[in-house]
């Protein structure tokens, strides 16, 4: 067992799971103000090509991240847009949006990069160095772990507590549980619920967009054709794990990456003895969502507000 | 009026798209109307024909189309059709390689196999969303993906062909097969045939018959229909089952009619497709017909259009993107689903 459970797996599991983690909280963002997102996908993936983009345009990594929550936000807001003002359904336009974000970035990605590449171009983007340890390094366990982080994993293990703090003791966090638990009784109250809608989805935007940039900026270095891969729908079954809690949600996303570090760890090893197969790690966390959304894990409760 | 504002706004993206990738637009997009309707040169290469590639689609999309506009018409959003699909391809695959079926059952028996399997596939989230009241949205994209890993795991574990290491299932039997639509098509089969059937069937139950019109009230309004008297929950479980039989259908017949097996990586994107389709006509099983073809000749003009110039492809999925923006803003606002 030891030589599979140690500090190097649950560092992985951490890498893994950050993305998740910004993004869950995107989603919670936009979630909790009554917009269902499940354009979270869509929001990763242009966020990883535009900070591709810009770090390779500029050589700085810093560029690529404000790029990327540029293009977050921008896109998050053709999703406020398209619910709230042109009122539309909130699922067809998540839809659209991740179609419009697969087309447009592995269409750009064809136009913008890959010509650099066959040009002779290095398509490798400049990343955020690692968070220097100075002599920690060598301490048992607690040095494997650290090894390697991004500052965004540190940002994205802090928010959590943040937004949390943010919803349950500012003016800020009592309007957006006005708003998504009944926006119209909030309406009536002086809370600017649009307002507060189209902030929400713009947040989303911006958490979602970041977990793009981390996987170019900080993880592979390059941008790669539907890059994102699954992981706004991971994130998504984490919020709801998570049951729209910041804590929840961040829990849920650190088990999650848990699962795929461990996955990767294994790749046929037998684990207790057993062969376990890697499909099954891989579909845990949409099993267990699936559990839970039978009422198995205690009572579910959503926003009463989302979706309309 | 908002069709023609539609058609212009395609129209423009379409341009911009094309002019972006470099190419002069009236050449692009004569290519793309070729790759849409059939290329007039004789000496046209790759698919003997653009019809092959575009009744092929228009197959799978019409199905996952009537898919997605069944459980719409009821009020349910399924987007689980892509994990249907791959669901009921893989059993399909399965019951196509079995021996000692007679060969006259054969191919109705793999068929039929693959939509009960699309069907079981999609009752899960029906009974969560009944029962539980869980958002059905939310569990078919959950399903979708355990679809992913399991067929996966099967394949490459436990249905695998004996006879070699790819990850794939044996050949289904001739039995199984279904026939192409004219000699020299590699991809279009008779499923079309299938798929145009079971529209204009679902276009006479779903408007001309007591069942269809409770299915679209509970669908329109879940609590007059319950105050009339129907059993909303009933209907809603029926279409949902009815709605991944078509999609598993649809996988059956990629199956039956062009791939032969199941393999790792099968193309289920046509289940996020049929999204599209279904909105574009509007839930309308009839305009279904229209619309899945209408998708199929842009993807098939946007490959060509790949083939001749090298601009990417992805220009038919940016345009579908933009199309279900535009249909959902001016025909469904303020559509609310329950839950």
């Amino acid at each position: 067992m030891g030589e599979i459970f140690d500090g190097q797996l649950f560092g992985a599991a951490i890498r893994q799971a950050t993305p998740l983690i910004l993004a869950a909280l995107g989603g919670l963002m936009s979630e909790r103000v009554g917009v269902i997102n499940i354009g979270l996908e869509g929001k990763i993936l242009m966020g990883a090509f535009a900070a591709a983009l810009g770090a390779l345009l500029t050589g700085s990594p810093l560029v690529g991240l404000g790029c990327a929550i540029l293009v977050g936000i921008t896109l998050a807001l053709l999703h406020a847009v398209a619910t709230q003002a042109w009122r539309t359904d909130h699922i067809v336009s998540g839809v659209a949006i991740n179609l419009l974000a697969l087309g447009l970035s592995t269409y750009l990605f064809r136009q913008l990069i890959v010509p650099r590449e066959e040009a002779g171009q290095t398509s490798v983007v400049p990343m955020f160095a690692p968070i220097p340890l100075g002599g920690m390094e060598s301490l048992p366990l607690l040095g494997a772990l650290l090894k390697d982080q991004s500052w965004l994993t540190v940002l994205a293990l802090l928010l959590p507590f943040v937004l949390l703090a943010l919803l349950t003791y500012t003016r800020w966090g009592l309007r957006v549980n006005a708003v998504g638990n009944d926006s119209v009784k909030a309406r009536t109250m002086g809370v600017p619920v649009m307002r507060m809608r189209y902030l929400g989805v713009m947040w989303s935007g911006v958490f979602a967009s970041m977990a793009g940039a981390f996987l170019v900026l900080a993880a592979t270095g390059q941008f790669r054709e539907n890059m994102s891969a699954g992981r706004g729908f991971i994130a998504l079954a984490a919020l709801i794990f998570g049951r729209w809690h910041p804590l929840g949600a961040a829990g849920a996303a650190l088990g999650f990456g848990f699962f795929e570090a461990l996955q990767m760890r294994l790749q046929g090893q037998p684990l207790f003895g057993m062969q376990l197969p890697t499909d099954l790690l891989l579909m845990l966390p949409y099993l267990l969502t699936v559990v839970a959304l039978m009422g198995l894990l205690g009572k579910m409760k959503p926003p009463s507000d989302l979706g309309n | 009026m908002p069709a023609l504002l539609g058609a212009a706004i395609v129209l423009s993206v379409l341009t911009l798209l094309i002019m972006a990738s470099g190419q002069s637009v009236g050449e692009g997009l004569q290519i793309i109307l070729q790759g849409a309707i059939g290329y007039p040169r004789a000496d046209a290469y790759g698919p003997a024909d653009a019809w092959d590639a575009v009744l092929h689609d228009m197959t799978l999309l019409l199905l996952t189309g009537l898919a997605v506009a069944v459980a719409l018409q009821a009020g349910l959003f399924n987007i689980g059709a892509a994990g249907q699909l791959l669901v009921g391809a893989l059993a399909a695959a399965w019951a196509g390689t079995l021996t000692g079926v007679p060969d006259r059952l054969h191919l109705l028996l793999t068929l039929m196999v693959g939509a009960v399997a699309g069907a079981l596939w999609a009752f899960v989230p029906v009974w969560l969303k009944v029962r539980r009241g869980a958002h059905e949205v939310i569990s078919t994209i959950m399903f979708n993906y355990i679809a992913l890993y399991l067929t996966h795991w099967l394949v490459t574990e436990r249905l695998k062909d004996p006879m070699g290491d790819a990850p794939q299932t044996a050949l289904v039997l001739e039995a199984a097969r279904l026939p192409m639509l004219r000699e020299d098509f590699l991809q279009a089969s008779w499923g079309l045939g299938i798929a145009v059937v079971i529209a204009l069937w679902l276009w006479l139950t779903l408007y001309h018959s007591v069942w269809g019109y409770e299915l679209r009230l509970t669908g329109a309004n879940r609590d007059a229909a319950d105050a009339a008297g129907v059993s909303t929950a009933r209907r809603m479980v029926e279409a949902m089952l009815l709605s991944g039989a078509l999609a598993g259908l649809a996988g059956a017949i990629e199956v039956c009619g062009t791939q032969y097996r199941f393999f790792e990586g099968f193309p289920s994107e046509y289940g996020f497709d049929g999204i599209a389709v279904a909105l574009l006509a509007g839930n309308h099983p009839a305009l279904a017909l229209f619309s899945a073809w209408l998708m199929s000749a842009l993807r098939s003009g946007a490959y060509h259009l790949h083939a001749e110039t090298g601009a990417p492809k992805e220009i038919a999925v940016v345009v579908q993107a933009v199309l279900i923006l535009y249909v959902a803003a001016v025909y469904l606002r303020k559509r609310r689903l329950e839950g």
